[in-house]
């Protein structure tokens, strides 16, 4: 085994020999969902992998009504589509509640759970997704998307790495990610996806941030009612 | 308990192998392209065909939605057709990311890349929409524009050639070569100028009225493409038997019918030695660089990896022992399935007896038989520097390619000692040998720098002396010989 390889080696064991006594095989799980992210974000390809198969080969939920799950899947798809952002959270967690191995269901609520700024709902939720399919690329997607609104950038890239990683093509998530660096309004997230090119050597063009725009909104602290005026020092004559 | 020791062994087992990463992908596809370029710019029709094959025959992105880019693609159009560039790559860049297989819109993004001058992320999609449509005329001639923008112009002129190959309108891609036979920088009028060189051979040449030009639109007339086995027969890392892999005669046949064919298209071994740096030398006159490449000719392999049942790549080796040990380099044979050996006019089968990543090697068994084979050189110290060196490799699978240059320096990079060479190398010569005067080996080629010229790096052969590939019962070695003046 290369010498590289012996402290993840270690950690799993330590991880996996001697668990918190609270530890839930959940809580694992999420444990090698936050491995694959900062794994990822090292580059260090053979980790992320291990990681991903540990999760392949965990056992999964079993379903208690799958057909139910299915139909409650159907409707939240179509109060999504109307934009119906709260019907649609209600007929998800019903389906993921019906079969909690439904990673359709569990992706989709966590989809919605960001759409309405319920940040840590919609990490749990993505992360239970890639629990459950290690190898979604699109919730890695949404995940990091969760990690730049919570202004994580680390968390933020090790996700963007991960959707490169296991995008079905790699092309098109390239290009994807410059659009996100060039474009991207949060900043942490547009750090990221410069971080992610860089970390996989794609090409990637240095973003100029151009200067904030005027807020009409934002009045000089000294204008506001009741607010005292500031008067600055007398600058020393040079 | 019993469950998570497994899952820990997986775990441990797994840290252990690289998997195939995306940005492999990228590279399988730039390895067929730069066949068709080299290919072409030889005038090598049935080569460029036989790789064009191999791109068609590459499994298809999954299909967007066409519907949803039309509409961006339109206003892209309109915002090119205005010269608004950063509009046009805004528009460009929606339609592909909603249909990423439509060879249109991913050629029209890399157009709009190159009027950026954002060179690489031109090339990265050229490649990619020939992957696509390996006969689309008009990225191959950005393709061109970008090689002959960034200084390369070779690459650029075998571009412009299959630019003229595909062209539906032959006339339209001379007049466009004749503009850029005009314009800067240097390299893209040289390589324009050698493609219409290559296109059109002066009007009184006998070979005008014979017409030896590669026809626009005519599909070569291709060999066969190789069909290695879709079965592993063993796979790499996980043998370390004897010397022909676990499988049965049918699939070690079928991977040696494959290879010979794979090799006859790859290229045809120069029918005498060609130095890429030295100049014709008289008849008779018998070099130090002729006499190493009579002997260490047969002794240079070729490698060959099939990985999912399909020829995947090209590296090189050496012979190492009579009873047919080679030397590569890991990352050849990383992600093979099957490999396939030929050293000399002898080929096999073989399969992987040990593998380290750092440094970057591996040893192979095959069923190969030779009196002779290569004796690796025990030195590593500063007198090396300025020795004449000899490189033998298969770059882009010209087969049996020398080269020669001078020991540069001795270079330690993340603990692992290498020779800095000033011989070219390039993909395909990983592995092969680095030889000195004296016939023995000074290193194994194993990778350049990019930037700057003729910087490349072979690992010491006391790197492989020292590690547990080496074996002193079948292996030889010996120290350095007297001074060469």
């Amino acid at each position: 085994m290369p010498a590289r390889r012996l402290p993840l080696a270690l950690l799993l064991a330590s991880h996996l020999l001697t668990p918190p006594a609270s530890a839930q095989n959940s809580e694992q799980n999420r444990y090698y969902v936050q491995q694959m992210i900062e794994l990822a974000a090292a580059n260090d390809d053979s980790g992320v992998t291990a990681m991903q198969r540990v999760l392949e080969q965990s056992p999964k939920p079993t379903a208690t009504d799958p057909a139910g799950a299915r139909a409650a899947l159907q409707r939240g798809l179509a109060a999504l589509e109307q934009n119906e952002l709260t019907a649609a959270l209600s007929a998800f967690q019903q389906a993921s509640r019906a079969d909690a191995s439904n990673v359709e269901a569990s992706n989709y609520l966590g989809l919605v759970y960001r759409k309405l700024d319920r940040l840590t709902e919609a990490e749990s939720a993505l992360q239970l997704t890639l629990v459950l399919e290690p190898a979604r690329a699109v919730a890695w997607f949404q995940l990091a998307q969760v990690y730049g609104l919570q202004k994580d950038p680390h968390r933020a890239l090790g996700a963007l790495a991960n959707t490169y990683r296991f995008a079905q093509n790699p092309m098109r998530a390239e290009e994807i990610l410059r659009n996100i660096a060039e474009n991207e309004t949060v900043d942490t997230l547009r750090d990221a996806a410069l971080a992610a090119l860089r970390l996989y050597r794609l090409p990637a063009e240095a973003v100029i941030v151009p200067p904030l725009p005027a807020n009409p909104d934002i009045k000089p602290l000294n204008a506001r009612p009741g607010s005292r005026s500031v008067v600055l020092p007398k600058r020393p004559a040079p | 308990m019993k469950a998570t020791l497994a899952l820990l062994a997986s775990g441990i087992m797994l840290a252990c192998i690289a998997p195939a990463s995306a940005a492999s992908q990228y590279e399988t596809l730039d390895y067929y392209v730069q066949q068709m370029i080299a290919h072409a710019a030889a005038n090598d029709a049935t080569g460029v065909g036989t790789f064009q094959e191999q791109l068609e025959q590459l499994r298809r992105p999954e299909a967007g939605d066409s519907a949803k880019a039309r509409p961006y693609q339109q206003q892209g159009l309109e915002h090119l057709g205005r010269n608004n560039l950063k509009q046009a790559l805004a528009a460009f860049r929606q339609a592909f990311i909603a249909d990423p297989i439509d060879p249109e819109i991913a050629g029209h993004l890399g157009m709009t890349y190159l009027r950026l001058r954002r060179f690489k992320e031109a090339e990265r999609l050229a490649v990619y929409t020939l992957s696509l449509a390996p006969t689309q005329s008009a990225t191959w001639s950005v393709l061109g524009e970008t090689y002959g923008q960034t200084g390369d112009a070779p690459r650029a002129a075998g571009a412009f050639v299959n630019a003229y190959r595909f062209a539906k309108n032959p006339p339209q891609i001379v007049e466009r070569l004749r503009q850029l036979a005009a314009a800067d920088p240097e390299t893209l009028r040289a390589g324009a100028r050698q493609a219409l060189d290559s296109i059109r051979p002066p009007a009184d040449s006998p070979a005008a009225a014979s017409s030896s030009l590669p026809t626009p639109t005519e599909k070569p007339t291709a060999p066969p493409g190789p069909t290695p086995p879709t079965n592993a027969a063993a796979p790499a890392g996980a043998s370390s038997a004897g010397p022909a892999p676990a499988a049965g005669p049918a699939a070690l046949s079928a991977v040696l019918g494959s290879l010979k064919r794979g090799v006859e298209n790859f290229s045809h071994p120069p029918a005498k030695a060609t130095s890429e740096t030295g100049a014709p030398r008289a008849a008779g006159a018998d070099s130090p660089g002729q006499r190493i490449y009579r002997r260490a000719s047969p002794l240079t392999c070729l490698i060959v990896t099939f990985r999912n049942g399909r020829k995947d790549s090209l590296g090189s080796g050496l012979l190492v022992s009579p009873d047919g040990l080679v030397i590569t380099n890991h990352h050849v044979i990383d992600k093979a399935d099957n490999l396939a050996v030929r050293c000399g006019e002898q080929e096999s089968a073989a399969s992987v007896r040990g593998r380290s990543r750092k440094p970057d090697l591996a040893l192979l068994a095959t069923a190969l038989k030779s009196a002779e084979s290569f004796a690796l050189n025990e030195s590593y110290d500063p007198n090396l520097i300025g020795r004449d060196i000899f490189v033998i490799g298969n770059p882009y699978g010209l087969e049996g390619t020398f080269s020669t240059g001078v020991i540069s320096g001795l270079r330690e990079i993340d603990g692992v000692r290498y020779i800095q060479i000033s011989a070219p190398v390039s993909p395909g010569n990983s592995g092969g040998p680095v030889i000195l005067g004296d016939g023995t080996v000074i290193g194994i080629a194993a990778m350049g720098l990019k930037a700057g010229q003729n910087l490349n790096f072979a690992i010491a052969s006391t790197e492989v002396i020292a590690s547990r590939l080496f074996d002193p019962e079948r292996m030889k070695s010996q120290p350095l010989a007297g001074p060469q003046f």
